[in-house]
């Protein structure tokens, strides 16, 4: 597999064009390209997604079409990954917090963090504290990501933490927040690890996070 | 000149006294009265009696009657979930599985819904209040509401159906119309077109898909012969331009915008700008030093014209009144404020208070903290309701206003741990926050004091 077909399936990605980035991917794989490899490709081209979003140059359109692209590809090596031995550098449980509906937000950073090479649990919207630790306890989270779009649902994430502390596992996960209303002095105060104010960040502090 | 006037001064682009004010008390206007969100944005009777304590409060040049997007969304066949202290989200999206458009029989009619209390509610403040106070309907913007029937599959749409966006916006411009018809059928002065997730979306998305929804909104509004307005939430900065574009009277938005920069885009375009006193850090958690001081700075850096002083988008339940109120203060007496601020902020070592002997008065003790009675509306009423038990107590009780223009009374309220105000004390003890207390409370209170 030669570089510049990796790189044609990172730009193709990135315009979002899904049956082209899976054709690319299924042909690599036929080649006897290796799916850490391709992998690396989708992932760059995701990363790249994923600054611009941040700089406010592509929007939520364009992040979604480019992660339904990275689906794509990531559904052709998938298998592979696992007889290869490639493991994703860590999971993350992810889920807007009870009350709240609000989606696109919690999504946005979910593909992020998938593209980042983090396998996503997402539990949806309206997420209770007892469904968040299960979650966290039945896949090994080694972080977890509240959303919420409200003031008034914002301090659900507290509960969750209690929740988390009381359950005894709060030194096994890291705990992430974001949404509208959250910002570093809340995080700090209901005692989150981290608060970050959009979804490329987030994706990046997770995986800066399980690393330190 | 009154309030109505400044506002559709403004949005008219002439020159005002000053800028006008209009506070987004939507579900918080409920927190005035003790009702929950749900109570205020489904009986017409709580929900007037809470719009006339942000009157009274707030003294708003131009405010709305009900902040709620979900309205049209209900009659459209959303499922909504309820919530004490936040309008109502939308659950279910009739059009998430299909490309089909909804049937026209679907649209809103007065009879529809949450309109009937709606429409009542706003022919109320149109008899009550109409004559100086710009009443502002708000509809939810067609994209938001596009976006409310389809759910997240609309973005994707925007880029593999572009098509099928256009005729779902088609169906939400109509949607809009009709809402526009019958809010000022009922009064409505100015029409706010509400639309948070533009700022989600590409200029370029914008201007393709969505240019020409708002533009036959505003178009519409203005040969109606009423004002408009295009709300956005979010960091809506690279939208700004495309907003103007399309023709509303003038824009308002949240904290993720620089102000300073958005209005000299608004500015060519002569398009007002409202916003954008941030909501959660500064309007629900912030001092009301704090809003009083962001005020000051924000009218100090943009200058009057073509500018409303706002929050950023609906204000939070939570908003402690007396935040709003120094807000309120700050935009009707800009000057003297600003000098309050930097006293207040000015180390006052060189100001002796004496506080007086709480515990060994002869009389109950009464103070008054205020802005200023003379032109604070909410301070006002405090010293009014005040006043009324000094005539009736006479000389049984002792009663002083501390006007917060004295420099001497600022070194009073720092010295004493006032951090509020319009506020009562009774012997040293803080009694009522913003919140004027009835006669029975007050004079309960008195009676109690005089007894001991």
């Amino acid at each position: 597999m030669m570089s510049q077909n990796y790189e044609q399936i990172s730009e193709l990605l990135q315009k979002g064009n899904m049956p082209e980035v899976v054709r690319l991917c299924q042909e690599a794989v036929h080649s006897g390209a290796p799916a850490s490899e391709i992998l690396e490709a989708l992932l760059s081209g995701m990363s790249v997604i994923g600054g611009k979003f941040k700089r406010n140059e592509v929007f939520v359109p364009e992040v979604l079409i480019a992660a339904r692209a990275m689906n794509g590809g990531l559904d052709v090596i998938k298998p592979l990954l696992a007889s290869e031995g490639v493991q994703s550098i860590g999971k993350v449980v992810i889920g807007t917090v009870k009350g709240d509906l609000h989606d696109i937000g919690k999504n946005l950073v979910a593909m992020m963090l998938t593209g980042a090479g983090l396998e996503v649990i997402d539990l949806g919207v309206d997420v209770s504290a007892e469904k968040y630790v299960e979650a966290i306890e039945e896949h090994e989270a080694d972080i977890v990501c509240m959303s919420a779009l409200l003031t008034t649902t914002m301090t659900y994430m507290k509960t969750v933490l209690e929740a988390i502390n009381e359950r005894g596992i709060r030194d096994k996960v890291k705990v992430m927040v974001g949404g509208a209303p959250v910002t570093d002095e809340y995080a700090l105060e209901i005692g989150a690890d981290k608060y970050t104010a959009d979804a490329a960040t987030a994706a990046e502090e997770a995986k800066m996070l399980l690393t330190a | 000149m009154t309030g109505k006037e400044r506002i559709l001064n403004t949005l008219n682009h002439k020159t005002t006294d000053r800028a006008p004010w209009v506070p987004f008390a939507g579900v918080h206007a409920g927190a005035l009265i003790g009702k929950n969100a749900t109570q205020v944005l489904t009986d017409g009777e709580l929900l007037f009696d809470a719009l006339k304590k942000v009157k009274e409060l707030y003294a708003p040049d131009g405010m709305p009657v009900v902040f709620d997007l979900q309205v049209e969304a209900e009659i459209l066949g959303c499922e909504l979930v309820w919530a004490d202290e936040a309008p109502p989200s939308v659950k279910t999206h009739p059009l998430e599985d299909t490309t089909q458009m909804l049937c026209d029989c679907k649209q809103p009619e007065p009879d529809k819904g949450r309109l009937p209390m709606i429409l009542d509610v706003m022919q109320k403040m149109y008899r009550t209040y109409g004559e100086d106070t710009a009443l502002y309907g708000l509809i939810c913007g067609p994209f938001t509401l596009a976006s409310h029937l389809r759910g997240n599959n609309l973005f994707m749409d925007m880029v593999l159906d572009e098509a099928y966006v256009k005729k779902l916006m088609e169906y939400t411009t109509t949607t809009a119309l009709k809402m526009c018809d019958m809010y000022i059928d009922a009064g409505m002065d100015v029409i706010a077109v509400v639309d948070p997730l533009v700022s989600q979306i590409s200029p370029e998305h914008f201007s393709s898909m969505c240019h020409e929804a708002f533009k036959t909104i505003y178009d519409y509004i203005r040969a109606k012969g009423k004002a408009s307005s295009f709300f956005v939430c979010g960091n809506a900065t690279r939208q700004i331009e495309v907003m103007c574009q399309t023709g509303p009277d003038s824009i308002s938005v949240d904290e993720n915008v620089e102000m300073k920069a958005a209005k000299a885009i608004t500015d060519q375009y002569n398009v007002a700008i409202g916003g954008n006193i941030p909501l959660t850090t500064l309007m629900l958690h912030g001092t009301q030093q704090e809003n009083m001081k962001y005020v000051v700075n924000m009218l100090d850096e943009l200058g009057s014209d073509n500018l409303i002083i706002a929050p950023g988008c609906d204000m939070p339940y939570a908003v402690p009144a007396e935040n709003t109120i120094g807000i309120a203060q700050a935009v009707r007496e800009t000057d003297s404020v600003r000098e309050m601020v930097k006293n207040y902020e000015a180390p006052k070592e060189d100001i002796e208070v004496e506080l007086p002997d709480y515990q060994h008065l002869e009389k109950p003790l009464v103070e008054v903290f205020t802005l200023d009675s003379a032109t604070c509306a909410a301070c006002t009423y405090m010293m009014d309701a005040m006043n009324v038990a000094g005539e009736a107590y006479k000389e049984q009780i002792d009663l002083i206003e501390y006007k917060f223009t004295k420099k001497e009374n600022i070194a009073r309220c720092v010295k004493m741990g006032v951090k509020n105000l319009p506020c009562v004390y009774i012997n040293g003890e803080l009694k009522w926050s913003s919140i004027i207390p009835s006669r029975e409370e007050l004079f309960g209170e008195i009676d109690k004091h005089l007894k001991q």
